[in-house]
């Protein structure tokens, strides 16, 4: 059986047009994590964090033909799965707001099970809460800083936004994150 | 890492003189990681390679479908092609009466054919 660990992006892509499995299978393991930040950081560590984990690979195997090579992989599989996310939230908003009085902080569900030291689970509990309790605007720029480490410039491109906005969504998380820590 | 750390951590995250990278290392090694479950991967091969498999099939159906109807239709032709050449010879013209096959009756022999008398 081919191993592609060693193989580079641009030949998994080609690879996976041409119907490869294994090819797209390891394009999967290389950026499960990163889709897992963005997402579960976004919905919070449920099981529909997973299906819209699952539909942000579907949508980038079908997409794949048009994918120019002029960004990275990593940015194009992010700006799917900001997108899907995104519109999960509003889809989210829509639904809890025809059926129900409930604050947003409700509508996510926390399922840290897979967590087995007490500690990491507590850890991963707090930045899971802290994170729901933004606004889905402030979540996102935080999550991307916060849990992959991307600076404000990159932040922007990826989410195609100007620096300025970001510099100042930044600025109201912050503030955002302080009273909502303060308060557990 | 204690929770009053992991708050202090996050907060920290955001000044805009820290390295956004060296936080979320820290995070990391605190623990807060995330992941899909395991068979992820195979759930979105799955996914997506069961749906290419129904769509090849429905091409594949429609593909067979267009090529018996070319079939029929240029067996349907050729036998239309045929008759219009056999009635030509055999009545001379191309009359609504020989194409009906009546060119050879009068009202009285249909009358006859028709009552037995």
């Amino acid at each position: 059986m081919e191993s592609y660990k060693q193989t580079d992006d641009n030949e998994l892509i080609k690879a996976s047009i041409n119907g490869d499995k294994l090819a797209f299978g390891e394009i999967v393991d290389r950026y499960r994590k990163l889709v897992a930040r963005i997402v579960k950081g976004m919905l919070g560590d449920s099981v529909f964090s997973e299906d819209i984990g699952q539909e942000v690979f579907i949508k980038l195997y079908y997409s794949l033909p048009d994918f120019r090579g002029e960004a990275k992989l990593s940015t194009y599989i992010q700006k799917i799965a900001v997108n899907l996310t995104l519109n999960e939230i509003k889809r989210r908003k829509r639904f809890f707001s025809m059926f129900s009085q409930k604050g947003n902080s409700e509508m996510y569900e926390f399922e840290v099970a897979d967590v087995d030291n007490q500690e990491k689970r507590e850890a991963t509990e707090t930045v899971n809460r802290a994170l729901m309790s933004l606004e889905p605007k402030f979540r996102i720029i935080v999550s991307m800083r916060m849990l992959q480490g991307y600076s404000t410039k990159e932040t922007a491109e990826i989410l195609g936004l100007p620096l300025g906005t970001i510099l100042s969504r930044l600025s109201r998380a912050r503030e955002q994150l302080k009273n909502v820590i303060e308060k557990f | 890492m204690k929770t009053e750390e992991v708050k202090k951590l996050m907060i920290r995250s955001l000044d805009a003189e820290v390295s956004p990278h060296e936080i979320a290392d820290q995070l990391e090694n605190a623990g807060v990681s995330y992941d899909f479950s395991e068979g992820f991967g195979d759930k979105v091969i799955r996914k997506i390679f069961s749906v290419s498999l129904s769509v090849n099939h429905e091409v594949e159906f429609v593909r067979s479908m267009n090529y018996v109807f070319n079939r029929i239709a240029l067996t349907g032709i050729a036998a239309i092609v045929i008759l219009m050449i056999s009635i030509f010879l055999m009545e001379g013209s191309f009359s609504l009466n020989s194409i009906l096959g009546l060119g050879n009756s009068y009202d009285e022999s249909i009358i006859c054919m028709l009552t037995g008398k």
